[in-house]
């Protein structure tokens, strides 16, 4: 009987998965998530889409609000860019699918060094100011500049070929949402156990320690805020990829607090709780359809009329309630539970 | 020339608006280090509760500016008690993640209950306006004017001279030894935030009597945001003057360049401003102890 786990060497805190049989069970996901357009319905399989996307922007999103500590609210800003990068690459220029994710990413990225350059010289929540302001002007930016954007009308994408197989079916841009999110999961997990994962953590716990360290606070901030940005533009790039149609409306302010909700609800500064989020608050919206249809009548149009208001009432509250009592989110309460049971007798509270 | 005249002057007018939340942001953050994203949420709410009692009425004005004062302290009160007082001793992050929510629950509560059409105040009634340097003036921004001015004039006096003033300035300092003193930080934290959300709700009014009541009023919270970082966020009157440069810098580029850019205006002067001069123009310099 296993009892505790200790470590008794660094390999082994470094190591990618504690125990080997984790690498069964999740081989088993993602052979499930493999196997799922063939098997769910098509609605199914765009909600999967939708929930990979979501997954890719959690974890972008908690490299530098839950790692190391910075608080962004505009991080819809960066998806915005890199869907409308995408959009503008692919439909009026015609390139081809992974040069168009690279350069979407890439450009994120530059802008979020204009961005976080003047915010992270100072200590504080200059960061989350900017960020705000900066995701205000990239509205306002996209609508302005109607011949490149479209502008308030929108912008169609076209969706392009790899290696002579078309994207044009759903189940493709789901293969690719996955392959990426897999990328990035690893990408994230690899980081984080790395030197540069190890500083951002020591950044948020107390960044004067961190600089006695020898650790660059400032410039390990502004890696984690450009990493942060060049995935979130990689899962805008998606995005757009699989709505065909972008509207400016898809990228205001709620969109960065969803994000922020998946994170919180997850579990700040862990990856496993961000995709945890991600898949929570994706299918939040289909639950709570549901939910109102089921009480029927008064309820039910009242929540088709007005759902973008009770989509806000309900993250706030979900964010207020979590941050109050659950702050370390649901990846801790499964921590606890599992530590219950590996400990199983010891474990009850002495009465 | 003309042109310019009017542009600054007006971009004068919406100034004290911004002017007058960013006090709002300052005072809250001087006293708890907290920032309220919030607060173009609460100026909303204050506004379309002021709205309501308009309705309810015929417009008098004294009943309406008593509503609007008496909600104003008993939300700050509902805020501070209900959302900030359990997360005090929590990181920073959490306590602004929750004002953060705050606003969009605000924003949301707002829109369920009055609609999200824009509506006219009642009991306005279209008044002569007045000339000043080629530019037409309506009584109501005399009005806003006025109130800047007496507002600036009372924070700074009632900070200077009283003794709950000098407490809030004790506490911005060193909240532990204001403790230690046998203030009561709590106090002072619920004093902020109340007159803070006054502030917040005489703005709130007076853009609706300007101009309409409606969910667009979240713009003046988010514009008030490089006005307060322009004056330094721990200055009170600093934020007040902030309002001032930023009223006028997106009036111009608003007027020269395209009404779209007003935004893009103050982000600019946000991003110059942390360049050259981090804390502000009148800020206090942080220093850390180790």
């Amino acid at each position: 009987m296993r009892t505790k786990t200790f470590k008794q060497s660094t390999s082994q805190i470094n190591a990618l998965f504690q125990y080997r049989d984790t690498w069964f069970w999740y081989g088993l996901v993602l052979l499930l998530l493999l196997l799922w357009p063939w098997v769910a319905p098509a609605y199914m399989v765009n909600i999967g889409t939708m929930m990979l996307i979501s997954v890719i922007g959690a974890v972008g999103l908690n490299l530098v609000t839950g790692t190391a500590g910075l608080i962004s609210i505009g991080h819809a800003g960066f998806l915005a860019i890199g869907a409308y990068t995408s959009a503008i690459l692919f439909t009026d220029h015609h390139w081809p699918l992974f040069p168009t994710i690279l350069a979407s990413g890439l450009i994120s990225a530059c802008i979020s060094l204009l961005v976080g350059i003047p915010s992270l010289r100072l200590k504080g929540l200059y960061l989350a100011i900017t960020t705000l302001a900066f995701s205000i002007i990239t509205t306002t930016m996209i609508l302005e500049t109607t011949e490149l954007t479209g502008g308030s009308a929108g912008k169609q994408v076209t969706r392009p070929e790899l290696f002579g197989i078309s994207l044009e079916s759903n189940s493709a841009v789901y293969y690719l949402s996955l392959l990426i999110s897999v990328l990035t999961i690893l990408g994230a997990l690899n980081l984080m156990r790395s030197r540069i994962g190890r500083a951002w953590g020591a950044i948020r716990d107390y960044d004067i320690a961190a600089s006695l360290m020898g650790i660059h606070v400032r410039g390990y901030k502004l890696l984690a805020f450009t990493v942060s940005a060049f995935i979130t533009g990689v899962s805008g790039s998606l995005l757009a990829l699989h709505l065909r149609y972008l509207n400016i409306d898809s990228f205001t302010l709620i969109t960065s607090v969803e994000a922020l909700t998946m994170i919180i609800v997850g579990g700040l500064g862990s990856v496993r709780g961000a995709v945890l989020g991600a898949i929570i608050i994706t299918l939040l919206p289909e639950i709570s359809s549901r939910l109102f249809a089921l009480m029927g009548g008064n309820m039910q149009s009242l929540s088709s009329a007005n759902f973008p208001e009770l989509k806000g009432v309900i993250y706030a509250l979900i964010i207020m309630l979590f941050l109050r009592f659950e702050p370390d989110g649901m990846t801790s309460r499964w921590d606890h539970i599992k530590r219950f049971w590996s400990d199983w007798p010891y474990s009850r509270k002495p009465k | 020339m003309n042109y310019f005249n009017s542009l600054v002057v007006s971009g004068l007018v919406v100034g004290t608006l911004y002017g007058l939340v960013a006090m709002g942001f300052a005072i809250i953050y001087k006293v708890s280090r907290v920032l309220n994203f919030a607060q173009g949420e609460v100026m909303m709410l204050i506004a379309f509760i002021g709205y309501s009692v308009a309705l309810r009425t015929d417009g008098s004005q004294p009943m309406v500016i008593l509503g609007v004062m008496l909600s104003s302290v008993v939300i700050a009160a509902i805020i501070e008690r209900l959302i900030i007082r359990p997360m005090l001793g929590q990181p920073i992050f959490s306590i602004v993640m929750m004002t953060i929510a705050l606003s969009v629950l605000l924003k949301s509560l707002i829109s369920l209950i009055w609609g999200s059409d824009p509506m006219r105040m009642p009991g306005v009634t279209s008044v002569a306006t007045l000339e000043f340097m080629g530019v037409m003036l309506q009584p109501a921004q005399l009005v806003l004017i006025a109130v800047y001015l007496l507002a600036c004039f009372s924070i700074w006096a009632f900070l200077r001279f009283t003794l709950m003033g000098i407490a809030m300035r004790a506490c911005a300092t060193d909240p532990t030894v204001t403790m230690l003193m046998g203030l009561s930080i709590r106090h002072l934290y619920r004093l902020g935030w109340v007159i803070s959300a006054m502030l917040a709700g005489l703005s709130g009014l007076i853009f609706a009597n300007i101009y309409h009541v409606g969910l667009d009023m979240g713009h003046v919270g988010i514009a008030a945001f490089p006005a307060a970082i322009f004056g330094g966020l721990d200055s009170v009157l600093g934020s007040a003057i902030g309002g001032l440069v930023i009223g006028v810098a997106e009036n111009l580029a608003g007027g020269y360049i395209g009404s779209g850019y007003k935004e893009v205006a103050s982000f600019g002067i946000i991003l110059l401003v942390l360049m050259i001069r981090p804390h502000g123009l009148f800020g206090e310099k942080d220093i850390e102890r180790v």
